[in-house]
């Protein structure tokens, strides 16, 4: 069962359990959110919705195997309340939806029909995709931290501190491209975590790099964990969920089908995980 | 099509009770739900807490201002693009230069040697064929990297959240420093055509502190159609297999290599068309400010359409590509 491997986070790094604290006003709101992805020229078959008028046959004559457009449902119809103070975890196999769900809620991918309200611009922690193989650390930050809507002159303040969490040395004038991969996510973690916001949102592979550097980048989570007001944690690992997490949602093939208190949905995504099969998941093949 | 998913039939039953299903009235609850709000409750609970919904396009006023906001983003971003595109060769930075020099040669040999007929009382056809087609470059690069703006920048999109505009802009941008070293390239080689035989003299003179502007009035106008293809191109990949065509068809219409006054017969009903367009303009506008040519001088009308194009065309695109700002991330 691989679900139940902690790719992220060592056992003995996890925090203790997260203390509840009160529930405060709503901060995030999503209802009946629906994300339908189109793919080009996938293959005909049973798995997928497929549009068939005579404009789309005639378009896909050129491709005999394929239709022109095939839409693939990654999120259906989900809906729920979250609440400052609040941390929640979101659960689900591999492709399940996860992280379209995060997204979108994040404001990052466009709903196909639902809507979501939200009290602050929440943050997508973990990726960044601004960076520059071909560029020095150094400048680097600077995108990074103007991506992530910081003045200039912030950012140039927070370059020093930067380098010094992700352990660059003088590493922080040669070009990306030289980094090795521990160094390179070192430097994505420590930009992407720059600002603490009042919606966090979290998604896998947190904890990059060698044990020290996972230690003290679990502990960077926390503190920013501590200060926001609430948190989206997408993992497939149950151990973390548990330990850093008060609520869980449980999507499966795009439908939310738990909602609760996080040791409930837990064990209840646990017993089903335990008694599958297949490993094979994926958006809605039937 | 049925609802339930693997999922829920597997699942033990654990405490259903008590929980309420709206939406959803076939799927089989057996794991617990937290209340599930219908659309009109989930609007007005937003409402008392004072949520504001997410991806909507904010007015246009707004939106300007946070593009504006922006700018140092924009400019770091294409700052660095054109800094690391051409990292990983030999001659690094120099290819930049490089590229439009042998492109302009293989013009310069076709028709400025061999048709020697493509531009009657030109003195010098090559310097008119190098200013003609280091300028069209500038605006066929910017309108091509602006039509794979959003599909290159997908993974940025949906990483940060910022006015979408941006993304064409720095696009745009880049093309932009990156012309910086091609125009005193162009400014050169100009010169270096003054020496072939047959060919007129080219001197420097003060209009050539004006070619900035002219830069950036042509930047301008392609920052326009750059926003304008790259809401296309965001719904419509497949344009960009057809736009190395047109751009083809508009170095002609242009007139990048040749005269179109003294090429095009009167009789053809478009003529007026094709002198006024605004890239053929553009490249009147950079050979004027060259001043080598007694048949392209100078003048306020030609600068006032250059503006006029640029305004108009900036303002047109901006506006289409703000009217989908939503939907970009989208696939």
């Amino acid at each position: 069962m691989t679900e139940d491997i902690d790719y992220e986070i060592d056992p003995e790094d996890l925090p203790d359990r997260v203390e509840r604290k009160p529930l405060g006003p709503p901060s995030v709101v999503v209802d009946d959110l629906h994300i339908t992805y189109r793919v080009f020229g996938a293959r005909r078959g049973g798995t997928t919705k497929e549009r068939s008028s005579l404009w789309d046959k005639a378009i896909s004559l050129g491709r005999p195997d394929t239709g022109p457009i095939t839409e693939v449902p990654a999120v259906r119809g989900v809906s729920f309340v979250a609440h400052h103070g609040e941390s929640i975890g979101i659960l689900g196999t591999n492709g399940s939806g996860k992280s379209t769900l995060l997204r979108a809620v994040a404001g990052l991918l466009p709903p196909t029909s639902g809507r979501v309200f939200t009290s602050a611009e929440p943050e997508l922690l973990g990726v960044n995709a601004a960076l520059l193989p071909r560029l020095t650390g150094e400048r680097n930050i600077t995108i990074g931290g103007l991506a992530l809507g910081l003045s200039n002159k912030e950012v140039r303040r927070n370059i020093p501190g930067v380098s010094e969490f992700a352990e660059l040395g003088d590493f922080l004038y040669l070009p990306m491209s030289s980094y090795s991969s521990g160094m390179a996510s070192r430097l994505r973690f420590a930009i992407s975590t720059i600002r603490t916001p009042e919606i966090l949102m979290i998604d896998e592979a947190l904890a990059t790099g060698d044990a020290s550097f996972r230690k003290k980048s679990t502990a960077r989570i926390e503190e920013i964990r501590a200060q926001a007001g609430t948190v989206f944690f997408v993992s497939h690992s149950l151990a973390s969920v548990r330990a850093m997490c008060t609520r869980a949602l449980w999507i499966d093939k795009g439908v939310l089908v738990a909602d609760g208190d996080v040791d409930v949905v837990a064990d209840a995504y646990h017993e089903y995980v335990e008694g599958r099969s297949d490993a094979s998941s994926g958006a809605k093949l039937n | 099509m049925h609802d339930h998913t693997d999922a829920e039939r597997r699942v033990s039953p654990l405490r259903p009770s008590g929980q309420r299903r709206t939406n959803l009235a076939d799927q089989k609850a057996q794991v617990p739900l937290a209340p599930r709000l219908t659309s009109t409750e989930s609007e007005a609970l937003a409402a008392r807490s004072g949520l504001a919904e997410m991806g909507i396009r904010p007015p246009l006023g707004r939106y300007i201002a946070q593009v504006w906001q922006r700018r140092s983003f924009i400019w770091n971003l294409s700052a660095s693009r054109a800094y690391s595109r051409n990292q990983g060769s030999y001659l690094g930075q120099a290819w930049a230069v490089l590229r439009p020099i042998l492109d302009a040669g293989v013009y310069v040999i076709i028709f400025g040697f061999l048709f020697h007929s493509s531009a009657p009382g030109i003195e010098n056809r090559a310097a008119f064929i190098v200013i003609g087609t280091f300028t069209y470059s500038l605006f066929q690069t910017s309108v091509m990297s602006g039509l794979n703006a959003i599909p290159n920048n997908l993974q940025l999109i949906r990483s940060h959240r910022f006015p979408r505009a941006v993304v064409p802009l720095a696009t745009v941008m880049t093309e932009m420093v990156m012309f910086a070293p091609i125009l005193v390239a162009m400014m050169v080689v100009a010169m270096v055509t003054g020496l072939l035989p047959g060919m007129g003299a080219v001197v420097p003179t003060w209009s050539w502190l004006l070619l900035p502007f002219a830069a950036v009035l042509l930047m301008a106008f392609s920052s326009g159609l750059a926003m304008f293809f790259s809401r296309v191109g965001a719904r419509a990949p497949d344009i960009a297999n057809a736009m190395p065509f047109i751009l083809t068809l508009g170095r002609y219409a242009s007139g990048a290599m040749f005269l179109i006054p003294a090429m095009v017969p009167d009789s053809v009903w478009f003529k007026p068309l094709l002198i006024h367009q605004p890239v053929a303009i553009y490249l009147d506008l950079f050979r004027a400010v060259f001043g080598n040519e007694e048949l392209i001088p100078m003048t306020p009308l030609l600068w006032l359409e250059a503006i006029g194009w640029a305004v108009v065309v900036f303002a047109l695109g901006f506006l289409y590509f703000w009217r989908a700002e939503e939907t970009y991330g989208r696939d």
